[in-house]
């Protein structure tokens, strides 16, 4: 039970890596503000389920990352439970494939709104409730594509790497709070994201570059979010951790 | 496996820490114990007070803790160690390269002689132990290799040529075996501590102690259990899709 007691902010938790870090959050006893774009049934009774059985508090919580307005009423929510929040994971975000010059400066501006403003508007807001509480872990979900650059992905790696930017320096800015900022660079990773935006020609050749020969599970990002959200991680800050099997 | 099971991450791996007697190697041994691990703990000299210590805690927890006796700077002590660990025909699951040495001397002052040493306690002993554990871990097609390098091995420090030069060396080691292991299901990575409250890091001058300070996040020395618990992370399935990493336990220094 690693993080029993634990308050955290999970966003993008409707499925792959998001749902897979709300179930190994809650399952080690964190109580969980999960954050996803849209209310549907099934998430409700699966978040519901979880929560029961792991004896943890799980609280949806809707916005559309696109959205300003709905980022602020969503964390107006959270703010409003006046519950320390401990742990925050920024791992909402979009995938883009495309060449560079056949990326135009509107799509550009789109996911950089959705894969990094969205997540420093959010982490704004919640990182003054963590300096009242004078502690806080926060984990950003970047990408390998973020430190490597791969061709297709020059968007989708910006907007990655900037994450990585803002991790350290918010890593230096807010230790005096006793706050930790880390990242973590996933690979090829077994999710509907990977599936729908990349050809299995590309998926193979990744797979096949790669020491392990195979994709990650979203449980193996999620376990390394837990650790760097956990106390076990008290003396890692600013850093990015890949969990891409050796690429 | 997540962690939810009562914080037991090893339960019945069997892994060899070196360097146990104390610091970052002794930590190790009792975090992974107390995680269900069972443990060869190697040292450098046979010591009454550690064997009494493994003792209790071995009886305390429930897991077998075996201690076995070399030198790093003596090839045959070590191969004898070696051999009693492998003639135990246990499965060995966990490998962490703690032992070593530190040195301070400036590049002009370090004798090749000296060089020579530091290289040979703190980069070929520790490849002559990983190159002996790891072709039974490949023989069992599974293992998990853990070094203990620096942030003097990436970063370089004024005053420890010798010393991060064979932490650097161990950086290039633990990325080539991560590739050339992983058929055999066994992951490499490596640790590179910042400044952790150790006898060997008590000599470190005043100058760099406070410049290494002035770059740190969190503007204290680590704990010996802030790394024993990366090491810890590492070693368990937690982990399972890292491998060929250096992961830096510095307080943000870098």
């Amino acid at each position: 039970m690693l993080l029993k007691g634990k308050n955290a902010i999970v966003t993008g938790c409707a499925r792959g890596i998001g749902k897979c870090i709300v179930e190994v959050f809650a399952k080690n006893g964190a109580n969980i503000w999960a954050c996803c774009r849209k209310q549907t049934d099934d998430l409700e009774k699966y978040l519901d389920e979880l929560a029961k059985e792991s004896n943890v508090s799980i609280t949806p919580v809707y916005f559309d990352l696109a959205d300003n307005e709905q980022i602020k009423a969503g964390i107006k929510t959270i703010m409003a439970s006046k519950q320390q929040v401990d742990i925050l994971v920024n791992n909402a975000g979009v995938t883009y494939n495309a060449l560079f010059q056949m990326t135009s400066m509107s799509k550009m501006r789109e996911i950089f709104e959705v894969n990094f403003f969205a997540q420093m508007l959010l982490t704004q807001y919640v990182i003054k409730l963590m300096i009242k509480s004078k502690g806080g872990s926060i984990v950003n979900i970047s990408s390998t594509a973020a430190l490597d650059g791969n061709s297709g992905r020059s968007l989708y790696g910006a907007s990655k790497a900037a994450l990585i930017c803002t991790t350290k320096a918010l890593a230096e800015e807010l230790a005096e709070y006793n706050i930790r900022a880390n990242a973590i660079a996933p690979g090829i990773t077994q999710t509907d994201m990977v599936a729908s935006s990349m050809t299995d020609a590309v998926i193979e050749d990744t797979i096949r570059q790669s020491n392990m020969k195979r994709m990650g599970q979203p449980i193996e990002i999620a376990n390394v979010a837990m650790f760097l959200a956990s106390d076990m991680s008290s003396y890692i800050t600013g850093q990015v951790i890949r969990v891409d099997g050796g690429l | 496996m997540d962690g939810s099971d009562g914080n037991m991450l090893l339960n019945g791996k069997n892994a060899i820490v070196t360097g146990c007697l104390r610091g970052i190697g002794r930590a190790t041994m009792e975090l992974f114990a107390r995680n269900g691990a069972n443990i060869w703990a190697c040292c450098q000299n046979q010591d009454e007070e550690f064997e009494r210590d493994i003792r209790e805690l071995s009886k305390e927890i429930g897991v077998a803790i075996v201690p076995v006796y070399f030198d790093l700077a003596d090839n045959e002590q070590l191969k004898a160690g070696l051999r009693t660990i492998a003639a135990s025909k246990q499965k060995i699951d966990v490998l962490v390269n703690v032992a070593g040495m530190t040195h301070n001397a400036l590049f002009h002052m370090t004798s090749m002689e000296k060089m020579k040493y530091v290289f040979e306690i703190d980069f070929f002993s520790q490849i002559q132990v990983t190159q002996y554990i790891t072709k039974i871990m490949a023989k069992q097609k599974s293992g998990n290799v853990i070094n203990i390098s620096s942030i003097a091995g990436m970063d370089g420090n004024p005053g420890q040529i010798a010393y991060s030069s064979c932490k650097a060396a161990l950086i290039g080691a633990t990325k080539t075996l991560a590739a050339e292991l992983a058929p055999y299901n066994i992951r490499v990575n490596a640790i590179a501590p910042g400044v952790i409250e150790t006898n060997m890091t008590s000599d470190l001058p005043q100058e760099a102690f406070s410049r290494l300070m002035s770059k740190s996040c969190i503007k204290r020395k680590g704990v010996t259990d802030e790394v024993a618990n990366v090491l810890l992370f590492l070693a368990s399935d937690l982990s399972s899709y890292v491998t060929g990493q250096v992961i830096r336990v510095d307080g943000g220094i870098g």
